[in-house]
């Protein structure tokens, strides 16, 4: 008899010790504060559409960061978010490259050629129809956004796609983004401003107006206009400044000292690596020269009956390189757009995501919810596999700069996303 | 052209085991009580909470008991809108004691085997923290053989030597994916042993008021040659090899405890336990690899533990001849600083309560239940380390059961 009391004792507490969860109380998911994200809109480039791998494709349009703080948005009073999917059957897109083999930490990076969303010869993509949410256009630049010939929304196929055949050559990404009712918005423009020059090596291709440097002047004042179309009807939303350039593994990966050691290996007499610099002139390179990632997979280095690279008299070449001078210059522009973003959104009272800050800091390496992520090139899990791009985990931390923004400014808790849950890059399970 | 790749993988170093990991659950009376009772010669469960009361024991006994834990804790990331909680599995601290002398004589020999150290925690192998920690298994069983002895008849000491098993099973996941997405993975397993020693004075003053002074030693419990396991992409395997092995060293600390016990009248009585737990000497846990790469130090992971501390105040209460009732409340410092908190154990102070009963049915058996139950208080914190930045919440419950013989 009194075992049965102990015996349904034990089994009681057992079965109130079930139902017994700790509880832990926060604000997060509980309001808009000043905002309204009914109806949000993503303005930017490549980083804005999940670009991702030298490409745009299913799988990266899905975590683009609009994408990720937009489904954050749902739990406080955020509405639906439209994307130009690329449809399954051509989830791949406009290809991409992915890392097929990492032999002594040398990678071999191989394209994907299937499910492309080719729809001619010309390699133009699929057309999206409909109403559209992520207006992140690949390429878009601020200045080309003013595209006075109209030309640039057929040249550039990441916006064709989106325009029907009566818009294509008909207008520029600033009357594109207009007049959609939207309720609050991001702006992420002005990297490919800057860009497109440094990727290049500082050289601009004459007739090429995605490799120029856009003027200082004419950037400020082409950026206030868009704050202007896009708060015209008293929205609220955030801007985010530009990242250094330098702070990504495109210029970080191939160093001057890793191709030195790399020619003192085959020949121990190695003394320097010639670049040709952006005045002409040909100087053995320091470390405060950056050289493109592309280079290392170009085949050029240490080749010829005078080795490339290793000899004055056939130095790297200035599109290879990012002199110290360039990189100065880069930097200058970079820190004027950058002024002028901030005093621009300040002045109409926006969010501001310094991205330009977060990146120097992931340069030196920062511990995000037990990830490390850092600018290395395809090991800092950051970046993707074109040394410029997010991977899905970059993405998310990056969202989470902005919801961090946007709720100390607007007093809102959209809640932050659980970077945990999206990956860097895919390593190839095969030796 | 090689270096410059793979030189910087993971930032965050293999990572580990946490901390207040001291399991207060040694024997049914006491843990009635809350954990107080050192100054009490109550039963056979004095070999661990005071040698120098078991001379005192009137009975030669042996007892045997379980309290399934569940240690049920919560964790919300910062500005997330998500709580994520353990899975419910039930830990088994248990003990085991014998007593055993000469009646009328001066000395008793006792043995114990029970479990004060020890931690379940399985967060799942997706949650938030996964790559701070996705589960822990840790046991720590001591055997401890006893001597007491009476000096006088109202004062007694005793002491014991202290061999502890240790096994432990830690988990993680490593932020490298494979083609399809999903992460790579760390299994650490191991198995180790280790040497202390338990010492007590137990003093019955004229009055009757009863005072106790223990000390256990720390337990540095040598982990060699256990399995280091990563399930990565087989293009990162020369950075995480197979068939690695580890040795690593845990410190269990040594614990010193006053205790009085008090009679308020003939049938009930009160005790009063303070515990200084010298959690110092944990410093840092360091997993020495057979092979090291650059994505595998040798690096020690800091944990820096403070002392941690502990009072408890029981009271027992024989309401008839067979059926004895006890309560108990306390609250408890924790070790861990703040920027050290883990999944692992997620520490912070605590509150204790408990409820317990003993039922004497005949003269040589007993049976003893008891429910014990702590409150760990919220904790929003940063870990230095890892990054892991979120508020852990933690109920803990113990329901417990014992049988002693006695003669």
């Amino acid at each position: 008899m009194k075992k049965y009391i102990l015996n349904s004792f034990v089994a009681a507490a057992i079965l109130f010790t079930a139902a017994c969860k700790p509880e832990i109380e926060t604000p997060a998911g509980t309001t808009a504060g000043q905002a309204n994200f009914s109806k949000y809109i993503a303005v930017g480039n490549s980083l804005t559409s999940g670009f991702a791998d030298g490409g745009l494709y299913l799988e990266g349009q899905k975590v683009a960061y609009p994408n990720l703080i937009a489904a954050k948005m749902a739990s406080v009073g955020g509405g639906a978010f439209t994307s130009p999917f690329f449809s399954e059957e051509h989830s791949n897109g406009s290809g991409y490259i992915s890392l097929t083999a990492l032999v002594n930490g040398t990678p071999t990076l191989t394209p994907i050629i299937d499910k492309l969303a080719f729809r001619d010869p010309a390699k133009h993509l699929d057309k999206y129809s409909g109403e559209i949410q992520n207006l992140g256009i690949p390429g878009m630049r601020v200045d080309l956004s003013f595209d006075p010939t109209l030309t640039f929304s057929a040249a550039n196929p990441y916006f064709e796609r989106l325009l029907t055949d009566a818009q294509v050559g008909k207008t520029n990404y600033f009357q594109y983004i207009q007049g959609r009712n939207h309720t609050f918005f991001s702006l992420w423009l002005g990297n490919n401003d800057v860009l497109g020059y440094a990727l290049n090596g500082a050289v601009t291709v004459t007739g090429d107006p995605t490799t120029v440097l856009t003027d200082k002047v004419t950037f400020s004042s082409l950026y206030a206009n868009f704050l202007n179309a896009l708060t015209a009807g008293g929205q609220k939303g955030i801007v985010a400044t530009i990242p250094d350039v330098t702070a990504v593994p495109y210029f970080n990966t191939v160093t001057v000292a890793a191709l030195l050691n790399a020619a003192k290996a085959i020949n121990p007499a190695a003394a320097a690596i010639y670049i040709q610099t952006g005045t002409g002139a040909v100087r053995p390179a320091t470390a405060d020269d950056l050289i493109r990632l592309p280079f290392q997979s170009a085949g050029l280095f240490g080749q010829g009956a005078i080795p490339y690279g290793l000899h004055p008299l056939n130095p790297i070449e200035n599109k290879w390189v990012l002199d110290k001078d360039e990189v100065v210059k880069v930097k200058d522009y970079v820190n004027s757009y950058n002024s002028s973003i901030k005093s621009l959104a300040t002045s109409k009272g926006l969010a501001i995501a310094d991205t330009y800050a977060y990146f120097n800091q992931v340069k030196t390496g920062i511990n995000v919810q037990g990830v490390g992520i850092n600018a290395s090139f395809i090991t800092g899990g950051a970046f993707s596999l074109d040394g410029i791009h997010l991977t899905p985990r970059g993405n998310a931390a990056i969202a989470n700069l902005f919801i961090d923004a946007i709720n100390a400014k607007y007093g809102s808790t959209v809640p932050n996303i659980d970077i945990t849950q999206y990956r860097g890059v895919k390593f190839p399970d095969a030796k | 052209m090689k270096k410059f790749l793979l030189s910087a993988l993971l930032s965050a170093p293999l990572w580990v085991l946490g901390q207040g990991f001291q399991v207060n659950l040694q024997g049914q009376k006491q843990i009635g009580m809350a954990g107080a009772g050192s100054a009490l010669p109550l039963d056979e469960a004095s070999v661990f909470y005071n040698p120098g009361a078991v001379t005192f024991l009137e009975k030669n006994s042996v007892s045997a008991g379980v309290n399934p834990l569940l240690f049920k804790s919560a964790f919300k990331q910062s500005g997330s809108n998500i709580t994520e909680n353990v899975k419910n599995k039930i830990a088994p601290p248990f003990e085991a004691y014998a007593v055993w002398g000469p009646k009328s004589n001066k000395w008793k020999l006792g043995l114990g085997v029970y479990t004060p150290f020890g931690g379940l925690v399985d967060w799942g192998d997706n949650w938030s923290g996964k790559y701070a920690l996705t589960s822990l298994n840790l046991k720590a069983i001591y055997f401890q053989p006893t001597l007491s002895i009476k000096i006088t008849d109202r004062i007694g000491i005793g002491a014991g030597f202290v061999y502890n098993h240790g096994d432990v099973n830690l988990q993680r996941a490593l932020p490298v994916n494979y083609p399809d997405g999903r992460s790579g993975h760390a299994t650490l397993e191991g198995t180790g042993s280790g040497y202390g020693w338990n010492a007590g004075l137990y003093i019955k003053t004229l009055s009757n008021i009863t005072f106790a002074v223990v000390h256990k030693s720390k337990v540095v419990t040598k982990l060699n040659d256990g399995t280091a396991t990563f399930d990565v992409p087989e293009s990162l395997r020369s950075a995480f090899p197979a068939g690695n092995t580890f040795n690593a060293e845990l410190p269990l600390p040594s614990t010193t405890t006053l205790g009085i016990g008090v009679p308020l009248s003939k049938s009930t009585t009160l005790a009063f336990d303070a515990s200084w737990v010298q959690w110092h000497v944990y410093q840092n846990l360091t997993f020495d690899y057979a092979i090291n790469t650059p994505q595998l130090t040798d690096k020690p992971s800091e944990r820096n533990y403070h002392d941690g501390s502990s009072f408890k105040l029981g009271i027992n209460h024989q309401a008839s001849e067979k059926l004895a009732l006890r309560a108990g409340l306390g609250y408890a410092f924790s070790p861990v600083q703040d920027g050290y908190v883990t999944p692992e154990a997620p520490d912070a102070d605590r509150y204790i309560l408990s409820a317990g009963l003993g039922y004497t049915p005949t003269r040589h058996f007993e049976v003893n239940a008891s429910f014990f139950f702590e409150d760990v208080k919220s904790r929003k914190q940063k870990n230095i380390e890892t990054g892991l930045d979120g508020t852990f919440k933690t109920l803990v419950y113990a329901p417990g059961i014992s049988l002693t013989y006695k003669w």
